[in-house]
């Protein structure tokens, strides 16, 4: 008899291994190819890159051994003539872009977003489409636009002119200005959709409540939509901040050498100019930047515990 | 909605409106300036277009984007889908450890955090390389591709995740219970239910091939210069230009145009569908 339940159970549990080994090798024979392929052609060489960051340059920017921290020292700014604060300010100025455009995204994006929930319903569909769909077009077309619309002969530019912000026949580009309103016209969908879908489910009978309780204006505002919007924000923040911070195609377009970004500083390694471990050394410092960001917001988002059921 | 007092209601639209200005003054600018030189120029005309369509380096660029996007869409729709699929269906519901839980998220979720620079320069180093010691994949468009399929392969997995999340996975019990095998259950279940998620997906991949210029640059050959490479080349070299402005104008249409036939097409399906399930 008893004999006859371990013969059942030994049976049930290998029908259950072999059910989670065929489920296993399914899972593998799906999605195994596609992450072989992200695996081969970007996590290998993006690794291969970081390594390289700890050779030499040779005299033809291509890295050779010995293995070395130079390329270190030039990153915190040690060079040939000594040392210099460029690298710094390049950083710093990288922060403050993407800082400055996230905080202009989410000041222009939270009256947008109210005003289209408070639209009828079969309007809201287009009128967010209509938000993002700019942002669909070509990153070099848009970018372009811009330098079209601050060069000295737009009427942006002849305005600026004659209120004497900036001399006659100079154009509001390039410089950090026109960088600054380049990623936040190219970040700003990134900022409405999360909202978007936040502000959506939004719970208005709290709204109602804070009323009741005689709370008005900001304070009704900060105390009962601000906090159910949160989470969106928060993805928003991450959408926004971490491809601004590493653009390429906004300060090379619209910057120049005084409004330069990490990004430019790290391609001119790779192109013009080749020092390949100088330019991976940089690469290091945008990455360990982007982590550092992701993994911050998404603890905080975890704290407030945002839902996400439909995230893989 | 009442919520919302009049007052700020008409705040709200205040500083929306302008909103709306500012992210369509820029594409409507670079459509005046592909008719005029300048604004307050007396007569409009289209030769910028006649220039723009006898252009043969244009007209290659066109050709070379085209295929590079719709190529590229297909396979990174192919993986895309499967990765979707299979991490919905075949991975435990609750945790699965690391290496058949967290490990697949983290995979997808790198080309779509990466800074678009790094990736770009990650592959150039990595094409280069291979090219060093195999002679392989030389820079051209198959280097090109391979980098597009790369970040759009995760997208449309997410895409796909997202769609079978919301499904009964009794669904698949059933079928299971009605002598369906995988293969079957994958043909007659899931491909009819992914449907929407697949052509969207497939559009989306689309939409980034075209979208993306950073990554482009970066494992582009001498000759596979694209439309938006080119667009950058002229730009560097030239300035602004007529002809630029015709190219991008026809670009921001284009992209529009197809935004919003997919979007009044998926509706009005949506609507059909709708009626009979009513009554």
């Amino acid at each position: 008899m008893t004999d006859a339940v371990a013969a059942v159970a030994g049976f049930k549990k290998t029908q259950v291994r072999v059910e989670r080994f065929a489920r296993t090798l399914r899972l593998w024979m799906t999605a195994g190819p596609g992450l072989f392929w992200i695996i081969l052609f970007l996590l290998i060489p993006s690794g291969t890159l970081l390594g390289i960051a700890f050779l030499t340059n040779s005299d033809f920017g291509s890295p050779v051994l010995p293995l070395s921290l130079g390329s270190f020292s030039q990153v915190a700014g040690y060079g040939i003539l000594g040392w210099s604060g460029a690298n710094f300010t390049t950083l710093l100025r990288s922060l403050l872009q993407a800082g400055v455009a996230t905080i202009m995204t989410i000041l222009l994006a939270y009256p947008l977003v109210f005003f289209i929930i408070t639209r009828p319903a079969n309007l809201r569909p287009i009128l967010l489409l209509f938000a993002i769909l700019p942002s669909w077009t070509n990153q070099v077309v848009r970018t372009y636009a811009w330098m079209e619309l601050l060069s000295p002969h737009a009427p942006l530019a002849r305005l600026a002119q004659d209120l004497g912000i900036i001399p006659p026949h100079l154009g509001l580009m390039p410089g950090n200005f026109a960088v600054l309103v380049g990623l936040t016209y190219n970040y700003l969908p990134y900022m409405v959709v999360p909202l978007y879908a936040a502000a959506e489910k939004l719970d208005w009978t709290l709204v109602e409540a804070g009323r009741d309780l005689y709370a008005s204006g900001a304070k009704l505002f900060f105390n009962t939509v601000f906090p159910q919007t949160l989470p969106g924000l928060l993805s928003g923040i991450i959408l926004v901040g971490i491809p601004a911070f590493g653009d390429y195609v906004v300060p090379q377009l619209l910057g120049g050498d005084r409004a330069m970004m990490l990004g430019s500083l790290i391609a001119g390694q790779f192109t013009f100019s080749p020092d390949w471990p100088y330019g991976a050394a940089l690469t290091l410092i945008m990455l360990a930047f982007t982590c550092a960001g992701l993994i911050v917001f998404r603890r905080l988002t975890q704290k407030l515990g945002g839902g996400e059921e439909a995230m893989l | 909605m009442s919520a919302i007092p009049r007052r700020i209601q008409r705040g709200l639209l205040g500083i929306s409106l302008p909103v709306y200005l500012l992210l369509y003054t820029p594409l409507l600018i670079i459509a005046v300036f592909s008719f005029t030189p300048s604004l307050g120029h007396p007569g409009m005309n289209v030769a910028a277009y006649g220039e723009m369509l006898n252009d043969p380096q244009v007209m290659a660029a066109l050709r070379r984007s085209l295929t590079l996007a719709l190529s590229s869409a297909v396979l990174g729709t192919l993986l895309g889908t499967l990765m979707g699929f299979g991490l919905s269906r075949y991975r435990p519901a609750k945790g699965g450890g690391f290496w058949v839980g967290t490990l697949p998220s983290l995979i997808i979720y790198l080309p779509i955090i990466m800074p678009s620079l790094v990736f770009g320069i990650s592959e150039m180093i990595f094409f280069n390389f291979v090219h060093q010691y195999t002679g392989l994949l030389s820079a051209g468009l198959l280097t090109m591709g391979i980098a597009h399929v790369t970040f759009q392969a995760p997208y449309v997995a997410l895409v796909v995740y997202a769609r079978l999340a919301g499904l009964d996975p009794n669904l698949f019990e059933a079928s299971h219970d009605l002598y369906a095998n995988p293969f079957k259950s994958f043909v007659y279940l899931t491909i009819p239910v992914v449907r929407p998620a697949l052509i969207g997906g497939f559009l989306l991949a689309i939409t980034l091939s075209i979208d993306d210029f950073t990554i482009s640059f970066f494992t582009a050959g001498p000759g596979s210069v694209t439309l938006p490479i080119y667009i950058y080349g002229a730009i560097a070299r030239k300035g602004s230009s007529p002809e630029i402005n015709a190219i991008g104008t026809l670009m921001i249409a284009t992209v529009v145009g197809v935004a919003l036939l997919y979007y009044f097409v998926s509706r009005h399906r949506e609507r059909s569908n709708r009626i009979p399930a009513v009554a």
